[in-house]
Parts: C-alpha cells; structure tokens; sequence
C-alpha cells in the first residue's frame, strides 16, 4: 500500500510545480534577462526536455539521495533538508509527547466521571485548548515566560546534539503551543471512545471478576479505546512533520514550515518538492507504523478466525 | 454449656440447610423523586447445593435484582431504599466498594448472558480467567495459569491446553460461554449468579451448558440463582421458584409445587396451566394486557390490571403473601386460590 501511494504522491508533488504559474529562471536570470542566459539555464535544469523525462531524472536524482539544488541559492537541497529536519522532528515529537501527556489522561478522567465536574472541566479546556490560536497563545507565552519572568529564552533554536538542556529549553514554549490543540483534540477522541468501551459487556465482566477500578480502566477498557487514538496520535503526527509555519515563526525556529513558505514564495521549486516529498514520505511511514500498531492491539488482526 | 458443643450444635444447623444468601425487603429505585420504586419488597434465600430460579418476562427486575446483589448497579442513578442481603454474616448491600470488589469472583461469581460479547477481546482466555484468581488468591503466573487450566477441564473444553493462549474470537459462543463459566467458579464461589446463561445460544448447545452448570453444582456444592424467562430451563435446573412481575416476587416455592400447584394468577397464566375453576377455565392460557409503566402502576397488586381475578381490594391494597405450604407464599389477596375463589363464585 506504502509504495503506490509513494508513487503517487511523487507523481503529484513534480506535476504540480509544473502547473504552478511563474517562471523561476527569470527570478534567477536577475535584472537584465538575457534570452540566452535564459536558455543555457533552462538546458542546465533539463527544463526543455518532455515531462515525463524531467520526472524520471528528477526520480533517480531522488533514489540516489539528491534533490538537486535550491534554485535561488544554489544550495544542495538535501542539505537544507538536513539542517531543518532534525529541528521539525524535534519539536514534533516534543509537541506529540506534551499532547499525549495532556489528552489521554485527561480523556480517561472525563470518560470515568462523566457528567461530572471533572468531565465539564475537562471539555472546557480542551474547546478553550482548539479555539485558542497557536500565534496569540505563543505570544503570550513569550510575553510572560520569557519577558516578565525570564525563565525560558523566548526563541531561536539549538540543536540537541550541541546542549541537550538548553536545547529543550528552548523547545519547551513552542512545542507546549503545538501540543495545546493536539492534546483536546485527543481528548475529546479518548473520551469518546472510552465511553463506548466502558458500557461493555466486557467491562462488566471485569468488574464482576472483583477487579479494582483501576485495573478495569486502564487495562480492560483503554485497550480496547487504543485504535483510536492511535489513528489520530499517528495522522496528527504526519501533520506535524510538514512543519508549524505560525509557530515557528513565532518562536523564530529554522524548521519546515518556513523552509516550504519561503521556497512557495520564491518559486524554489526543487527546495518545495523536496520538502514535499520528505513530508509525504513521513506521513506515509506514520500511516504504516499506525497498521503495525493496531495489529499489535488488536489480536482480531492478528489471528484471523 | 461449654464453648466446643455450641459450636458442634451451631456446625450440625449449619450442615442441614445452610443459607448462603438470605434477602429481605429489597426495594430499589432509579431515581430519587420516583413515587413507585422499580423493585419493592422483595425477599428470598438460597441454600448451599441448591438452585433457585427466578423467572419473569423482560423488564420484571431479574437483571436487575443480580447486579443490585453483585454491587455492579451504578448508583446513580439506581438506589437501594431498603433491605438487606445477608451473605456470610455481612449485609452485601451496606459494603464499601473496596469490600463488594473483594467480594466479587471471589465468593460471589456471576455468569452473564451474551457470552459473544462479555469476554475482552484483546486479550487471551487463559489471561483472562488467571487473573480473577490471581486477584484473590494471591497465586504466582505459572500457579494461576495451572489452575487455569484444570478450570477449563473442568469446564469440558476440549484441548484445554491449547486454548489457554486463544482469543476470544477464536471460540464459538458455547465454548465462551464455557470460559464464562470457568471464570465464575475459578475461585470456588459460595453463591454463583446466572443470568440467562443460555438465552444467547443454539438450542443443543443450551442444554449441554446446563448440564455442565448442574454437574458443576453437584460436584462443588455452590448455592445458584438461576436468572431466565425459560420454563424448560427452570423444570431442569431448579429447586426452588420465585415468580417476578413489575417488581414484585409473586409467588415463590419449591419447583413441583410451583409447576404441579400454582397459586398466583400470574403464576398460572404464565405456565399456561388452569386451575379447576369450572366457568373461568381457558381464560387463563394467555395474560392480557401489558405491564403497565411505572408511573402507572397501581398502588395495590401490580398485576391487578392483567388479573381476571381481581377487584376493588386488589388494585388499592398490597396484597399479603401467605403461606400456602413450607416455602411456598404467594402474595394474592385470593391465595390459595380454589378455597377463596371457589368460595367467592
């Protein structure tokens, strides 16, 4: 399933940029605009040779771990990919861990007292946590944390590799940002799908057996609610990987999201497709880590009858 | 006398006909405000060794009453108002949640009825059974897992050993519900609850399970509710009958005098049996009418507006229960019915 959709989405990522409207070699041709500057630039990038061959060469300069070169500043694509991905992961995995952290236990908590008032103020949070843009939110977070209390530096990046401590530090506010939105959403999906679980058959079984409360929820019930929250951990983790263009403008961090904006916006198309295509390979491996997942929680898959 | 031959005295009452649970006015409720309670007045008991069914049609409050007495009703919005269930010396309805919890799989097991859907489908029936014993016997992985394993024995699961590590949906519903089982009695239960355990399966595998249910018995002496709305299951099974309508306990007593000798209208109606009543004779073989909703129930009888016997009395004033035989009650204002009717016409 993995590789036709790669194909797929590789054939869309090169055909769109050909679609797009403006020409980058009159960007990089620079004032005069030579016709025969022109024309050397368009053999150079194979620009006059049919599609489908363009693609080809573009496909096995890809395999062989070359995105060719930025259009605008002639840096070797793969390389500002290695420089921003590092970051992006970073602060997906961050954003994810912080959004975990909040959502399934406060999911899990809303479901058991359902109706309650832990349950209201759980949903009040997590309606509050998708309405609040990241920008403001990230904002603010500046304005108090790093401003008035200076705790945390309000921006830039620092790779992890180089201070681990300071590194995360920095990372901290964005990701926390990130997380708030990502967090109700996997509440509200917990929620539901615990309370489905939790009027089971199944359920009651468990507690007929004595089992402590604890037990039936955490082990017979959120196992069973897992699917889920799986498919939405791993899609929303895919997202993530295409980069967070407001927060990371926010918090000034070299990641994705302003790669991709700033090579749309300069018609850089080697730098998009290259991004691109990183991000749908990304989406794409989380989609199968989520199948692996469901068949390690699901012995129906497992084991078909 | 010296403290030795009280004991002896008290041990030789015990062994004759031990009471496991003894029930006194129960009444239950499904709200705070409600005026008729969902469950009023009832009362039984059942001995060590002995079955009692208690049948009714849908919605009378069997289920009901099983989960009240398993602790396993939410409350709320369900609420006991009175009464107490005496099981081991302690009232199963005044017990902390911690208590019910240690109390339930352990001495009191229950079988339900969808086997289908009662089982976790994530993880092993050998799991699943190991860790109701694991949970109140204290016993190491490998113990529970061989005692896992004599349960499905016991139970006539053919190759035991390898359905230790099979899922559920790996099983056919006869064979869950045989899981069901082990998992109910894995920690030798003093009173074993069945609700319809059989209700859900094939007509041949209904009868092989309630074998197996007898045999069981027999063999460990558990004291056994029987939940059901199946005439055939409780001539097989039972040794006593309490009759449940709207609520109430009409009519309850040993097994032969309930089918040989009903004294309940409703009773009657629902075995389909008439008594000799001369004019009145054929009426009886279907119940007209339909239970009424709560809120209309009538203060008297609650089976006053389906009775063909009934009159002003019936549905104004809660009929009294007495006592037709050893064991035997029925709570009409006409019981027995050939001498007070019979003389009445």
């Amino acid at each position: 399933m993995a590789i036709p959709t790669l194909f797929l989405v590789s054939l869309i990522v090169f055909g769109l940029q050909k679609l797009l409207p403006g020409d980058p070699l009159l960007t990089m041709a620079g004032e005069e605009r030579d016709p025969a500057v022109i024309e050397f630039l368009r053999e150079k990038y194979r620009l006059n040779d049919p599609f489908y061959m363009q693609y080809l060469y573009w496909v096995r300069d890809v395999l062989t771990g070359d995105f060719g070169n930025s259009l605008r500043t002639g840096v070797p694509v793969s390389t500002l990919i290695a420089q921003k991905l590092p970051v992006t992961i970073q602060l997906a995995v961050m954003a994810m861990i912080f959004a975990l952290l909040i959502g399934i236990p406060t999911g899990i908590m809303s479901a058991v007292k359902k109706g309650k008032a832990p349950d209201y103020a759980a949903n009040a949070i997590a309606l509050s946590g998708v309405s609040i843009p990241n920008f403001w939110l990230g904002i603010i977070l500046i304005m108090v944390v790093s401003v008035q209390w200076r705790l945390l530096p309000a921006s830039g990046y620092v790779p992890l590799t180089e201070d681990p401590i300071q590194s995360l530090r920095t990372m901290l506010m964005p990701s926390f940002v990130l997380a708030t939105a990502l967090g109700a959403y996997l509440m509200r999906h917990t929620r539901s799908a615990m309370l489905g679980v939790l009027s089971s058959d199944y359920i009651r079984t468990a507690k007929a057996k004595g089992l402590m409360p604890r037990v039936v929820v955490l082990k017979h019930a959120l196992r069973n609610a897992l699917m889920p929250i799986v498919t939405l951990t791993t899609l929303l983790f895919g997202e993530l990987l295409a980069g967070a263009v407001l927060t990371e403008q926010v918090f000034t961090i070299p990641g994705f999201g302003k790669l991709i904006v700033d090579a749309v916006f300069t018609r850089d198309y080697a730098v998009v497709q290259g991004v691109v295509l990183c991000t749908a390979v990304g989406f794409i491996f989380m989609n199968l880590l989520a199948d692996i997942l469901y068949i390690l929680i699901n012995p129906r898959l497992r084991h078909p009858q | 006398m010296n403290q030795s031959a009280l004991a002896e005295a008290s041990r030789t009452v015990e062994s004759s006909s031990e009471t496991v649970l003894s029930v006194e006015d129960f009444t239950l409720s499904f709200s705070e405000s409600a005026k008729t309670n969902l469950i009023e007045g009832v009362s039984f008991h059942v001995e060590r060794g002995k079955t009692l069914c208690i049948v009714g049609e849908s919605g009378c409050g069997k289920s009901v009453t099983s989960l009240a007495l398993m602790g396993l009703l939410a409350s709320p919005p369900a609420r006991i108002r009175r009464g107490t269930a005496m099981f081991g010396g302690k009232d199963l309805f005044a017990l902390s949640e911690r208590e019910k919890a240690d109390l339930r799989g352990n001495d009191i097991a229950m079988i339900f009825q969808e086997p289908m859907t009662s089982l976790n489908p994530a993880f092993t029936v050998g799991h699943q059974i190991a860790e109701g014993i694991m949970r109140h016997r204290h016993m190491s992985k490998a113990e529970a897992r061989a005692e896992t394993l004599k349960m499905l024995q016991m139970v006539r699961i053919p190759a035991p050993e390898s359905r230790l590590d099979a899922y559920p949906h790996q099983l056919s519903g006869g064979m869950r519900q045989r899981v069901m089982i082990a998992m109910a009695l894995a920690n030798r239960p003093k009173l074993l609850i069945a609700d319809e355990p059989t209700t859900a399966l094939d007509v041949t595998i209904q009868a092989q399970i309630l074998k197996l249910i007898r045999q069981i018995q027999e063999e460990t002496g558990t004291a056994m509710i029987l939940i059901t709305h199946d005439l055939g299951v409780v001539a097989e099974v039972a040794d006593h009958v309490a009759v449940m309508y709207a609520g109430h306990i009409v009519e309850q007593g040993p097994v032969d005098e309930i089918f040989n000798d009903p004294q309940h209208p409703y009773t009657i109606g629902l075995f389909g049996s008439i008594p000799t009543l001369g004019r009145r004779q054929g009426k009886l073989a279907t119940i007209k009418g339909a239970v009424p909703p709560l809120e209309l129930m009538p203060k008297g009888c609650r089976f006053s507006p389906r009775c063909p016997f009934a009159d002003q009395r019936c549905r104004d004033e809660v009929p009294p229960s007495p006592q037709l035989g050893p064991d035997h009650t029925a709570a009409c204002w006409y019981a027995p019915l050939e001498q007070k009717l019979g003389a009445r016409q």
